[in-house]
């Protein structure tokens, strides 16, 4: 998409990848400054997902994913390395979405109610939520995670390559 | 750049003031028990907590105690000890698990506040009128909360004898829930009301 010229249409779907880069942006920066700033809080509940007990690989998860989550904001929504930054909000995404669901099965079975009414707080920084509506929006920041990853949205960006150099960057 | 931006973020929770010791063990229990309680709640009206009000201690709390060793008060052992003429001498103590903010919203009157996760400010202070009590009330939110436990296990293990930690189970919830006085503020701020635990 990169080397050919932008039509009309192009450039509508770019505008509006641009914004969707925003979005992005903005939301990993809000909900990663949320559990930055009350670390202790978010390893409580990393520990409820039960993926490892080990003190090392908790604290590390917990301490570092809320940062991580603010570096990948804040390079989407400056426009900085934009198609590495959505393939690590995709490596994020896609597995905790995984663990978030694997989770409410695991809270339909036990407390037996249909699972659209399961509702926990699942370290997303929003507090407790509806598994169904987590799920629809996780896969749309996938989504659009994906569209940045397929080159799009690179209008009004500070490098949109860290790579490379030329007019495009 | 994935190794960058986690460098970048440990670098960000080294230098936080909020940050976690990442060697720290958080979670100080001998067993483990087979997955945390639910932290969730079925979608109805009423408070994310409402399970724990007034409710038994849920399963793995009643078991990594049990595991512990640590005495459970419930609600009538922990008003008791909390009119005991003994709280007015310090030699009956409440201890408060939570955080600094769920502390102000309201505790046990005379409560310590001591927050396990960050004990730097709290630990001196505790731990003085800890050697000195002979009867230690640890509590936090209530129902699947299992801070009273780690901050009882953090000061006994600091040299505090187990045989003087009761851990009341109900909690901040179930205490506020049957009416008891709940002190809103700092410590013996005199402010007696009703929380919203």
């Amino acid at each position: 998409m990169s080397a050919m010229p932008l039509t009309g249409r192009h450039r509508r779907w770019d505008i509006a990848a641009v914004l969707a880069r925003w979005l992005l942006g903005g939301l990993f920066l809000q909900m990663g400054l949320s559990k930055a700033l009350d670390p202790v809080d978010f390893l409580k509940l990393v520990r409820e997902y039960d993926l490892t007990q080990h003190p090392l690989l908790l604290n590390g998860i917990a301490a570092a994913l809320p940062w991580f989550e603010v570096f990948c904001g804040v390079l989407l929504l400056a426009g900085v390395a934009v198609r590495g930054s959505a393939l690590m909000l995709v490596a994020m995404l896609v597995p905790f979405t995984w663990v978030v669901f694997q989770r409410a099965l695991a809270l339909q079975a036990d407390l037996g109610i249909p699972f659209c009414e399961v509702k926990f707080d699942c370290g997303c920084g929003a507090g407790e939520v509806y598994i169904c509506r987590k799920l629809v929006e996780n896969g749309l920041l996938i989504l659009f995670s994906a569209w940045l990853l397929m080159g799009w949205g690179r209008r009004l960006c500070a490098r949109y390559a860290l790579m490379k150099s030329g007019p495009e960057n | 750049m994935a190794i960058v931006g986690a460098a970048i973020a440990f670098a960000a929770n080294a230098v936080s003031p909020r940050g976690l010791v990442l060697a720290r063990n958080y979670f100080p229990t001998a067993v483990q028990v087979a997955g945390p309680a639910p932290a969730a709640s079925p979608a109805q009206p009423g408070p994310a907590e409402t399970n724990a009000v007034g409710a038994a201690p849920a399963p793995p709390v009643a078991e990594s105690l049990d595991a512990e060793s640590l005495q459970r008060a419930d609600i009538d052992q922990a008003a008791a000890l909390f009119r005991d003429p003994r709280y007015q001498a310090e030699l009956v103590v409440f201890i408060d698990a939570r955080d600094e903010a769920q502390y102000r919203e309201g505790h046990v009157p005379g409560a310590y506040q001591f927050d396990h996760y960050r004990p730097e400010k709290q630990l001196a202070t505790v731990l003085h009128v800890c050697q000195l009590a002979e009867q230690i009330v640890v509590y936090c939110t209530g129902g699947d909360c299992e801070d009273s436990e780690f901050a009882a296990l953090a000061l006994i293990g600091v040299g505090i004898p187990k045989e003087r930690f009761f851990i009341y189970v109900g909690g901040m919830s179930e205490w506020a829930a049957q009416g008891l006085p709940v002190e809103i503020g700092e410590r013996n701020s005199g402010n007696i009301g009703n929380a919203e635990p």
